[in-house]
């Protein structure tokens, strides 16, 4: 939902923002804030120059005013409560009332001037990440600019010069700012039919994002270097990701850009894409080779395309499994084989709460619903069509469909697979033994002593106790 | 003055009174003071049908858990110990009465033989003579008896109060200690069952030798507790048994409540207590007493100090071929050696020293009031603190880490190590309890006049802290 803060008051005159300098007020244009983390419809241009508009997955495009000929939008820097996923709310700061702030979609060569209002209590800038312009709008401040201070108003302007994607971030105090949830998107659309650069049916774009929230809290810890425990995609984590809903056939854009402190392989199931552009701009088709799995670097951006031609619910998400977690303990000690007999009674004499886990495994964890810490999510969760997704952070699904109508984003539902086109369980002989190797070490440095039978001193998992 | 004699003899008689009326009426005093005072009975164990009769009576105080007021019934009307001290004052009570008796009437009888000349002649003299020092100052002498026998009530009642004390202090002691004995069992079996955990959990690859070894360590440690609150809890057990006199068998039947009684509402207030003080302090009543009777032994010595002996006697003398003598002697030693000046120096001397002792011993007894309300409330605030703060913090902090244990953000040993640092607050919020009665009793018996040694809090280890962390 967007919302007006205030109604323009006269001609272009408006009384936003409490603490803007007036005479910065008059030619100010509104502020629009956002209050929902849903996925926003795609802006149509209603002015300037006409573009395809990507869909920002959880969040929106802002939009802008003309002015004489230059698209003026207005970012406000504030704190902001962002739903991380149902359940769980984080108190970031953003802009214009969310974390990530809105993407700013302009065409290649449009005249720029963005209005930032600072409401956050300590300075800030912003740096345009990616963008050529003049180095006194780069926004890194002290260097470039003085810092922005609480309560003022600064102009950035230039001209979009070329196209790709780009993302804008602080560059003050801007480890704190980052880890509260400072960033957004930003596009540049083609001016004209560009020959590295195709015409697309679904163009969808993400920020990935990592936060470090204490269960049961609700500030991210600054000061977390790469223990992170909430991996997202635009401050939103499984099973709070949109779902990517296209028509079978679309050609789809995906542009992904990595604000955290760590790679991130993205992949796709049931399909191959091509990584048609990066941060320094389209990539030459001679340079593409179809992958599966792309490695989004830190501070990089990727844009990947693929022809969506394989109908399903296919999984889309980071490689790193670790990423497809929500918040977990790093010290948990496995317990995978442990016979826990006779004691699960004597922990619940000390703690009748307590139930086993993690004798057969963490899968329990997706299955199991318990209570938690307030203001926390599952480790692992999400319930799809044959049961426990167990997944969490960044993880989401592409689903393609034939029926799904062009321009329509909304979600399908689960796929229905035609009989059988699903795995089943084997019912028939019993299968014989497989042959085992006893070769190991044999190459370069071979086994002295005799076999070493692992598998005897290893208890085989057993039936459910105490659950 | 021969006819006076005997009505003056009869009289002292009549006014010193039997011992067993002195010992009688002391003993009700006592009586008095413990229901009044101690709220509790006193029992005088003087025949075998008697004894027979409390301690069945004491077998059925045993059927059931020993409340506190009951250990201090059975301790003042059962325990040979307090039998003891109520006879050994009935001892000096009858020392007492003794003492104001005015000396036995002296015989003497002469009987002088001659032979001479004149033939033999028999010489034959009586006499019956009394103290007329001691029937004058007959009144000043049972006076100071009086005195004794206040004392002796006196010293009965703080032996009474002081039974009373370490009788409910030893009921505290042993009631927490068996509490405490109960919350280390949980404790060691929280660490028991994590060190159990890491041995099938090394067994099976999970943990190291290390990680298994840590966990053992603390278990062992504290089964080590364990084994100390136990010998505690038997300790104390025995400590109250000594107290209450029991018998090997009813030692044996004797049971506890499994918990202190619950803290009160409120507790006492300052000017309650301090408003109470000196009227009532039975330390302060016995130097005064002192005080008043040195002041009057001062008077006497005044008059005595010149002249201490009047002897006063009738004498019968019958002498051959004479008719009988018949008068009186009076015996008085003169004052030409000793003028008195030593005797009466020592006795103002002694007034004097007994005069400031009574002040110092009024100060003291003021601070001492003092000191034992401090301790009283500190030790209230601290119970509540544990019972209000310190546990409920730990509880919730258990039932937070489950929580954590549910969503995997922590493990099973960070969850037992909860559960372990609760019922350790539980333990230090028993402790805190039993030196809250302590002091509570410790403050009872300082204002009626026990100095008791004031409470000084134990600082409380602090229970291993759950880590938290994922």
């Amino acid at each position: 939902m967007t919302t007006r803060r205030s109604f323009l008051a006269g001609a272009g005159l408006l009384a936003a923002a409490g603490t803007v300098n007036r005479t910065a007020l008059a030619a100010l244009p509104e502020p629009v804030i956002q209050t929902s983390a849903a996925t926003a419809a795609p802006l149509t241009p209603p002015n300037g120059r006409p573009y395809d508009p990507v869909v920002t997955l959880n969040g929106w495009t802002a939009p802008w005013r003309m002015r004489n000929g230059v698209k003026e939008f207005h970012l406000v820097a504030e704190p902001v409560e962002r739903e991380i996923a149902p359940g769980m709310v984080a108190r970031l700061w953003g802009y214009n009332g969310q974390s990530p702030g809105p993407t700013i979609e302009v065409v290649e060569g449009d005249r720029v001037r963005i209005f930032v209002t600072n409401h956050l209590p300590e300075h800030t800038t912003i740096h345009w990440h990616g963008q050529r312009l003049p180095n006194g709008m780069d926004g890194v401040g002290g260097l470039n600019q003085p810092q922005i201070p609480p309560g003022k108003t600064f102009v950035y302007e230039f001209i979009a010069r070329r196209p790709g994607t780009f993302m804008y971030h602080p560059h003050a105090d801007e480890m704190v700012q980052m880890a509260m949830g400072m960033m957004g998107f930003w596009v540049t659309h083609p001016r004209e039919a560009h020959p590295h650069i195709a015409r697309v049916d679904r163009d969808f774009c993400f920020l990935l994002n990592a936060y470090d929230i204490e269960p049961g809290s609700y500030v991210p810890k600054i000061n977390t270097m790469l223990d992170f425990n909430l991996w997202t995609w635009n401050s939103r984590a499984f099973p709070g990701i949109d779902t990517l809903n296209v028509r079978k056939g679309d050609r789809v854009r995906v542009r992904i850009g990595n604000l955290t402190m760590t790679n991130h392989p993205i992949h796709i199931h049931g399909h191959e894409f091509e990584v048609t552009g990066t941060d320094g701009g389209p990539t030459r088709p001679e340079s593409r080779w179809p992958e599966v799995t792309t490695d989004v670097a830190v501070g990089q951006m990727r844009q990947i395309e693929f022809i969506a031609d394989e109908e399903g619910d296919w999984a889309m998400h980071c490689h790193k499994s670790h990423h497809t977690m929500n918040a977990m303990g790093h010290d948990v000690p496995t317990m995978i084989g442990v016979d826990h007999r006779g004691l699960v009674e004597d922990i619940q004499k000390l703690v009748p709460d307590y139930m086993l886990m993690g004798e057969r495994g963490m899968a329990d964890m997706g299955e199991m619903e318990m209570p938690l810490p307030d203001n926390t999510l599952p480790m692992m969760t999400g319930q799809g069509p044959f049961g426990a997704v167990e997944m969490g952070g960044m993880f989401t699904v592409l689903k393609v469909r034939r029926d799904q109508k062009p321009g329509d984003y909304r979600d399908p539902g689960w796929f229905k697979h035609p009989k059988g086109t699903v795995a089943y369980e084997w019912a028939g002989a019993g299968l014989p033994e497989p042959a085992r190797s006893d070769a190991a070490g044999s190459s370069s440095m071979p086994r002295t002593g005799g076999r070493q039978s692992v598998e005897m001193t290893v208890r085989k998992p057993t039936g459910h106790q105490g659950h | 003055m021969r006819a006076s004699l005997p009505i003056s003899l009869l009289a002292a008689t009549v006014l010193t009174g039997c011992a067993s009326v002195a010992i009688d009426e002391n003993f009700a005093e006592v009586e008095r003071f413990a229901r009044d005072e101690a709220g509790s009975e006193v029992r005088w164990l003087r025949s075998d049908a008697e004894r027979e009769a409390m301690r069945a009576e004491v077998d059925r105080l045993l059927a059931q858990p020993l409340a506190i007021d009951d250990a201090v019934r059975i301790a003042l009307g059962y325990s040979p110990a307090f039998q003891s001290l109520l006879a050994e004052a009935a001892v000096v009570s009858a020392d007492a009465t003794g003492s104001a008796r005015i000396g036995n009437p002296v015989f003497t009888f002469e009987r002088l033989f001659r032979s001479g000349a004149e033939g033999r002649e028999l010489d034959i003299g009586r006499s019956l003579g009394i103290s007329l020092f001691d029937l004058l100052f007959l009144p000043a002498r049972l006076e100071q008896a009086e005195f004794r026998q206040q004392q002796t009530r006196l010293q009965s009642s703080i032996a009474l109060l002081s039974t009373v004390t370490e009788v409910r202090q030893a009921w505290v002691d042993a009631v927490a200690a068996r509490q405490v004995a109960r919350y280390r069992e949980e404790v060691a079996t929280a660490a028991g069952t994590a060190a159990e955990l890491a041995r099938r959990m090394q067994a099976t690859g999970n943990f190291s030798r290390l990680q298994r070894a840590r966990e053992q360590a603390l278990a062992a440690e504290e089964t080590a507790n364990l084994i100390r609150a136990r010998q505690n809890a038997t300790a104390a057990r025995e400590a109250l048994i000594q107290r209450l006199g029991l018998t090997p068998s009813q030692a044996q039947a004797l049971r506890l409540p499994d918990q202190l009684p619950a803290l009160p509402e409120a507790p006492m207030d300052e000017a309650t207590t301090g408003a109470a003080l000196l009227e009532n302090r039975l330390d302060v009543r016995i130097a005064r007493t002192d005080l008043d009777r040195t002041a009057k032994s001062l008077g006497l010595t005044r008059v005595t100090s010149v002249v201490n002996g009047l002897h006063v006697a009738g004498v019968r003398n019958s002498e051959t071929g004479e008719s009988t003598q018949r008068g009186f002697e009076i015996e008085l030693p003169l004052p030409l050696f000793d003028f008195g000046d030593a005797v009466r120096a020592g006795s103002e001397a002694r007034y004097l020293s007994a005069f400031n002792r009574t002040l110092e011993l009024a100060n003291n007894a003021s601070s001492q009031v003092r000191v034992a309300y401090e301790g009283y409330r500190s030790a209230y605030d601290l119970a509540r603190h544990y019972r209000n703060e310190v546990v409920p913090l730990r509880q919730n902090i258990t039932e937070e880490s489950v929580l954590q244990y549910n969503g995997m953000l922590i493990g099973v040993f960070e969850l037992l190590a909860a559960a372990r640092s609760q019922s350790a607050s539980v333990v230090q919020a028993i402790e805190a309890e039993r030196d809250f009665w302590r002091a509570e009793a410790a403050l009872k018996a300082s204002l009626l006049g026990q100095p008791i040694v004031p409470l000084t809090l134990q600082s409380g280890a602090s229970p291993a802290e759950a880590g938290g962390g994922h």
